[in-house]
């Protein structure tokens, strides 16, 4: 096993470098020259060509991109066009406030949508599978920004609980977490019930229930851990898309979070706090999967790495 | 003990005049504390002042750090760090004698010596800032004595004063900047009334009172430290959070939009201020190609845009004024005589202007070119909804006269880019600058590779831009831009369309606050009921 960790994260490296290089080349790609941005609708075309020249964008592309190969190498992912400040610095400044929306995220979605989805696969053709599968098509069709702004009006505005924005308490935390977790409870909620339908109809369930197992046992042991496989590769990919889907969250409650630095950074045209951000989420993104396929070897003892 | 009696009311006033009378300069206790909190629409990206240009960061500075000069009410500039000035008779050199007494909040005395270093560090590294071009003409500096600082250029440069007034202009510690290395992104040290508290990134900038602040200008009641403990500018990006962080009280001063100024104006936890704003709004013509190259075309096209219409449906009558002339009402250089060359509202007048050039109508009512294309320019904006909004409605306006607008917004970066190269036919923009000096900027050949998005270049007013930026004497320098004014008018490469005017909420809870210059307010007596 240690040797697939292994096997994975070195594999990890050139994936990683062909982000880099695709973002590089996608920045490059868009309109308006970081210098322009910076220098601003006033200046000068000397202004401009100095700060084009202080930050080496009058080198040719392939130059540019070694010169941020040389400085990963250092354990550097460059200095911020905008703020003159490591990119590393930067990211650590945000990062950690996306990481806690998205892990709340995760946490909340798993339970809520495990619960409804185990609800429903046991209650199937009842009011009770009706009603929680009615609910998870709402959060399905109900964009998450709609339900951070309906939040802001009931509990921040009306009932006076939460805050309207910002990060400075845990009470801050709850409505973004729950808006963006909402789409993703009702993922699982449906992964879950049909997951569980197809594990119900095996023999071992049977032979649980004639060893006389209780009901809640039967479903919870035997049932839900056979149902996780696949709700786990889901998680796994889903965090991918909170991560990326909290820029709008973090826009609507003023979240100090990675999604809202990458996207200032695109119209800053910040080219290396951008590369910094899609290289931090893409590693994220790459420990969560192999996490994710470590834990199916945990759920199922026949799944071996070689 | 008849005469005693009769003395106590005497004494209980006198002693109790004495104690409510305020030390000259330590505000009285009770209105010292309480906090402010701004909406800050980005982070400002640093707090070194000569490596940015952006607003967020422009308007933190105005707390920090302090110019030499400020601009009063009148427009006069009067001595904010400098106590006075005198011109040198070829006025090529200015020697400022500086306040005696002023320190830095770290502690270090203001001198000549700072302002030399703050403004040789600019010329070094301000390639960002919006004065450093300002900077260019300087030749050298000198500290003659202490309180002695003297700027040699090489020639006059009228609009200097302005130059120095701005934020991008204040003076910084020289221990700082060196204790820092330099690196005072977040670590800005001045002598304004407030400091630096916290830089939370992403979320908020705390500044708190500057307790040993003597010297506020002349403009306010308060010449001593500020009474607000702290000013907190939080970043909110979206405007529906921020309009309900200030209904829930999370934020005290917001700048409305049209549509929310009939519900704050009418609520009784708000004070809504207003004033006009240091710009325009224009509608420009690229007059370097064809066929807008054509003084004759761009004048046509002008007379078919009504103003009033704009304001009245973009602005609800509120938040603009029409204005006629290319440097706006609040701008010196402003004069309403130039009215009468304004190219006004005559859709008739247009049409005919039109089919004399040869832009005649076709079956479907639509003109095309002399050469029988169809005609069809492109104008381009931004993607704010206010420039979207006044785009849809120009392409409305000039359609009646059979003129087929076709609209392109593009992300402001992708839009700076797009100007120089002259992609488009119509540019839909606004300037801010508080000096009839912009002509310098926005239209001289000079800058037709950059901040001159028109690309209009006419020998006749390059010629009075730079009289105007070296004439010293006011009257005459009022008659050079009068008369760059009334030729831009008549040659249009602009059409100019509005002046923004600004309303702001401001909590109720604040009082004594005042409405300031063009757009801003007066801060320096305002205290915190509590």
């Amino acid at each position: 096993m240690i040797r697939y960790v292994l096997r994975r994260l070195l594999l990890a490296v050139p994936v990683l470098l062909g982000v880099s290089l695709g973002v590089f080349l996608m920045a490059s790609a868009i309109p308006g020259d970081p210098a322009t941005v910076l220098a601003g609708d006033t200046a000068s075309a000397e202004q401009v060509e100095a700060i084009r020249h202080e930050l080496g964008l009058d080198q040719p592309l392939p130059i540019q991109y070694l010169r941020f190969l040389e400085r990963l190498a250092h354990g550097s992912l460059g200095e911020s066009t905008r703020t003159h400040r490591e990119v590393l610095l930067e990211i650590a400044d945000r990062f950690p406030y996306t990481l806690a929306l998205a892990l709340g995220a995760v946490v909340l979605s798993t339970v809520v949508g495990i619960s409804l989805g185990v609800f429903a696969a046991v209650k199937r053709g009842g009011a009770g599978d009706y009603l929680t599968m009615g609910i998870a098509i709402l959060g399905l069709s109900v964009p998450g920004f709609l339900i951070a702004l309906f939040g802001i009006i009931i509990f921040s505005l009306n009932l006076h609980w939460l805050p309207v924005s910002g990060a400075r308490s845990p009470a801050s935390y709850v409505l973004p977490i729950v808006a963006l977790s909402l789409h993703s409870a009702a993922v699982k909620a449906r992964i879950t019930r049909s997951s569980m339908l197809e594990v119900f109809g095996q023999d071992y369930l049977r032979t649980a229930r004639a060893k006389g197992l209780r009901e809640r046992l039967v479903i919870l042991r035997h049932a839900l851990k056979n149902a996780l496989i696949p709700i786990s590769t889901i998680i796994g990919l889903q965090f991918g898309a909170l991560l990326g889907g909290a820029f709008i969250i973090e826009n609507i409650f003023g979240w100090p979070g990675i999604g809202r630095l990458a996207v200032q950074a695109i119209f800053n045209r910040d080219f290396p706090v951008v590369q910094g951000t899609v290289l931090v989420a893409a590693v994220t993104y790459a420990l969560v999967n192999l996490a994710v396929d470590v834990f199916y070897a945990w759920l199922d003892p026949r799944i071996r790495y070689s | 003990m008849d005469r005693l009696l009769r003395l106590i009311p005497i004494v209980v006033l006198v002693v109790s005049a004495c104690a409510q009378a305020p030390a000259s300069s330590a505000p009285p206790v009770t209105k010292v504390g309480g906090a402010v909190t701004f909406v800050a629409t980005t982070d400002p990206d640093t707090l070194d002042l000569h490596q940015t240009s952006n607003p967020v960061s422009s308007t933190i500075f105005g707390w920090i750090y302090e110019p030499l000069v400020y601009q009063d009410l009148d427009n006069s500039y009067k001595g904010l760090l400098a106590e006075s000035w005198m011109v040198s008779s070829d006025s090529k050199s200015i020697t400022f004698k500086l306040r005696k007494g002023i320190t830095f909040t770290d502690g270090s005395p203001l001198n000549a010596e700072a302002v030399k270093f703050s403004f040789e560090r600019l010329q070094r590294v301000g390639a960002k800032s919006p004065i450093f071009e300002t900077f260019k003409n300087v030749t050298s500096m000198e500290a003659k004595d202490e309180l002695t600082f003297v700027m040699n250029m090489k020639e006059p440069y009228a609009p200097i004063f302005h130059d120095l007034q701005v934020s991008y202009a204040g003076i910084l510690s020289p221990t700082a900047v060196k204790a820092a290395n330099d690196n005072i992104g977040r670590a800005a040290v001045g002598t304004g009334p407030y400091k630096l508290k916290e830089f939370q990134t992403g979320q908020q900038i705390t500044l708190e009172r500057n307790p040993d602040y003597k010297w506020a200008p002349a403009l306010f009641q308060n010449r001593g430290a500020p009474f607000i403990q702290e000013f907190r500018y939080r970043v909110i990006a979206e405007p529906a959070t921020q309009l309900a962080a200030l209904d829930a009280g999370e934020v005290d001063v917001l700048g409305l939009r049209a549509q929310d100024l009939s519900r704050y104006g009418s609520d009784a936890r708000f004070k809504v201020f207003d004033s006009f704003t240091f710009g325009l709004t224009y509608l420009g013509f690229d007059a370097k190609r064809p066929p807008f190259d054509n003084a004759k075309l761009r004048a046509a096209l002008a007379k078919a845009v009504n103003k009033d219409e704009i304001v009245q449906v973009v602005f609800e009558n509120k938040l603009a004024k029409a204005s006629c002339c290319p440097i706006a009402e609040s701008i010196q250089g402003y004069d309403p005589k130039l009215k009468e060359f304004e190219l006004k509202y005559e859709p008739a007048k247009a049409k005919t202007e039109l089919d004399s050039l040869g832009y005649k109508p076709g079956a479907d009512g639509m003109r095309t070119t002399p050469e029988g294309k169809p005609f069809k320019p492109v104008l381009y904006t931004s993607t704010s909804d206010t420039h979207g909004k006044i785009a849809t409605l120009l392409q409305a306006q000039l359609k009646a006269v059979g003129v087929d607008l076709q609209i392109k917004q593009l992300e402001s970066g992708a839009l700076l880019a797009a100007t120089p190269k002259a992609e488009h036919d119509l540019y839909l923009n606004g300037y801010s600058w508080n000096e009839p000096d912009m002509f310098s900027l926005f239209l001289s050949c000079d800058r037709v590779t950059s901040s001159n998005r028109v690309l209009y270049c006419n020998p006749q007013l390059e010629d009075l831009i730079k009289k105007g930026r070296t004439e010293l004497d006011q009257a005459k320098r009022m008659q050079i831009y009068f008369d760059a004014q009334k030729l831009t008018m008549q040659e249009a490469p602009w059409q100019p369309l509005y002046m923004p005017v600004s309303k702001t909420a401001v909590n109720a809870k604040v009082q004594d606050l005042k409405q300031g210059q063009a757009g801003g307010l007066y801060w320096h007596d305002a205290w915190i009921r509590r």
